[in-house]
């Protein structure tokens, strides 16, 4: 980090910077970049530099800009980025000695993946809605007519695989949202045993089944020594109580699930959780401030359910 | 720009590197209004192998794909303002109604300090 005025020597190219973001994502962190791309001293133009930060939170600076001051700036900014869940890439302003410096910034996350294993019915909304999510989605199925590209045209990977040993082309992480929805109860049980035995584990095993299903499933795996702990890390039966019945359905309850887990939700209907219209007509003051329009919205919300 | 475009243009990176030879990349940092691309799309201009990636197609390439090979010449980064409003009353397929802000670069060949780098990031790659 010297205080050279020419463009650092230890700026970072466009290739490191790829391999960097590529890695680092892979890896499960995040990573940010950012690149002088306006500044007065020509010589400072291009000069690039990355923070990644790896599962552990832990930072690694790659790379200067120029003077220490500079530097500093630039890290900020990216330090600020990759904290900030909705930043989004783009030119920030740098402000070093009154001077403006354009700093084009862009932030990767790190890579999910749904691994869907049956082809049928809920896979297929399931696949789509969780590209939608940003979820890279493999689709794993034993008959070659179900888990084709015309029934995925989301799905990233479509693996044909046999279910006595489901994740040999599938490398499994704590990466990975597995969502267990073959045509079959004993299938779904052979893939369970294998996911759980897998390390490290999947981030979150869903297994679609009836009460009675789930329950018979549990016993067997307990005869097979699988402990009361890990099974109670199984999302079984799959998704968020909505009342769901079509493929679709079922397909958007599961999501829930998985953005709730995500996000730290509750799940719950958010009127009930703020109950605007409560508490809105409990206090006098607020309900006598407000037109008729204000009164009609909070009737109608409360209604709509 | 999503995780497989990425590794792709990360792949035509490479093979460009290996290959010793210099490109050009285009990286959209900013847009207005409607455009075919958005912020951070990419595309590598590379004199042999061509293009790789898309920042939009059109007139608006054309313009970009002009500056890279005058990037490729002087070695100097340029800022390329395409605009795809002025191109209303023609016939072009470039009539989007919005402007682009291209960063094009040159990506120059090795030195040993990247090498060095290239080097720390490959020991930090995942083990699985």
């Amino acid at each position: 980090m010297s205080t050279s005025d020419a463009a650092s020597p230890n700026t970072l190219g466009p290739f490191e910077v790829s391999q960097l973001m590529l890695t680092a994502t892979a890896n499960g962190g995040s990573a940010a970049s950012g690149t002088l791309v306006g500044v007065s001293d020509h010589n400072l133009i291009g000069g690039r530099i990355a923070l990644v930060s790896n599962p552990e939170d832990e930072l690694t600076r790659k790379g200067a800009l120029g003077p220490t001051q500079l530097n500093e700036a630039g890290f900020a900014e990216l330090m600020a980025a990759i904290d900030d869940r909705r930043a989004k890439d783009g030119i920030r302003t740098l402000e070093v000695n009154n001077e403006k410096f354009e700093f084009y910034v862009e932030i990767r996350r790190p890579i999910r993946e749904l691994v869907v294993v049956g082809a049928g019915h809920v896979a297929q909304p399931m696949a789509h809605i969780g590209a939608l999510l940003g979820y890279q989605v493999t689709v794993l199925d034993d008959r070659p007519d179900f888990a084709t590209r015309e029934r995925f045209p989301d799905a990233k990977r479509l693996v044909r695989a046999d279910f006595a040993d489901p994740f040999a082309e599938v490398t499994l992480h704590e990466r990975s949202f597995l969502i267990l929805v073959t045509r079959g109860h004993k299938y779904d049980y052979e893939c369970l045993i294998r996911a759980l035995r897998t390390n490290p584990r999947p981030a979150y095993i869903g297994m679609i089944g009836s009460r009675r299903r789930v329950r018979a499933t549990y016993l067997q795996l307990l005869e097979e020594g699988i402990n009361r702990e890990l099974l109670a890390s199984i999302h079984a039966p799959v998704g968020l109580d909505i009342g769901a019945e079509t493929p679709e359905e079922i397909a958007v309850s599961v999501a829930a699930e998985l953005v709730m887990l995500d996000r730290g939700g509750s799940g719950s209907s958010l009127r009930d959780l703020e109950q605007v219209t409560s508490r809105f007509f409990r206090d006098p003051n607020l309900s006598q401030g407000e037109n008729e329009g204000g009164r009609r919205e909070g009737q109608s919300n409360e209604a709509d359910t | 720009m999503t995780y497989e475009d990425d590794k792709t243009l990360a792949e035509a990176l490479k093979t460009a590197r290996e290959a010793g030879r210099a490109c050009a990349l285009a990286t959209i940092v900013g847009t207005r209004g409607s455009t075919p691309r958005k912020v951070g799309a990419r595309m590598l201009v590379d004199p042999t192998e061509g293009l790789t990636g898309t920042i939009g197609g059109g007139c608006g390439e054309a313009e970009v794909i002009e500056s890279a090979y005058r990037v490729l010449k002087t070695g100097f980064a340029e800022r390329v303002r395409v605009d795809l409003t002025e191109d209303f009353t023609t016939w072009s397929p470039a009539v989007c109604g919005g402007v682009m802000d291209v960063f094009v670069e040159p990506v120059e060949m090795q030195t040993g300090d990247q090498e060095q780098l290239s080097e720390e990031s490959r020991t930090r790659a995942p083990d699985r």
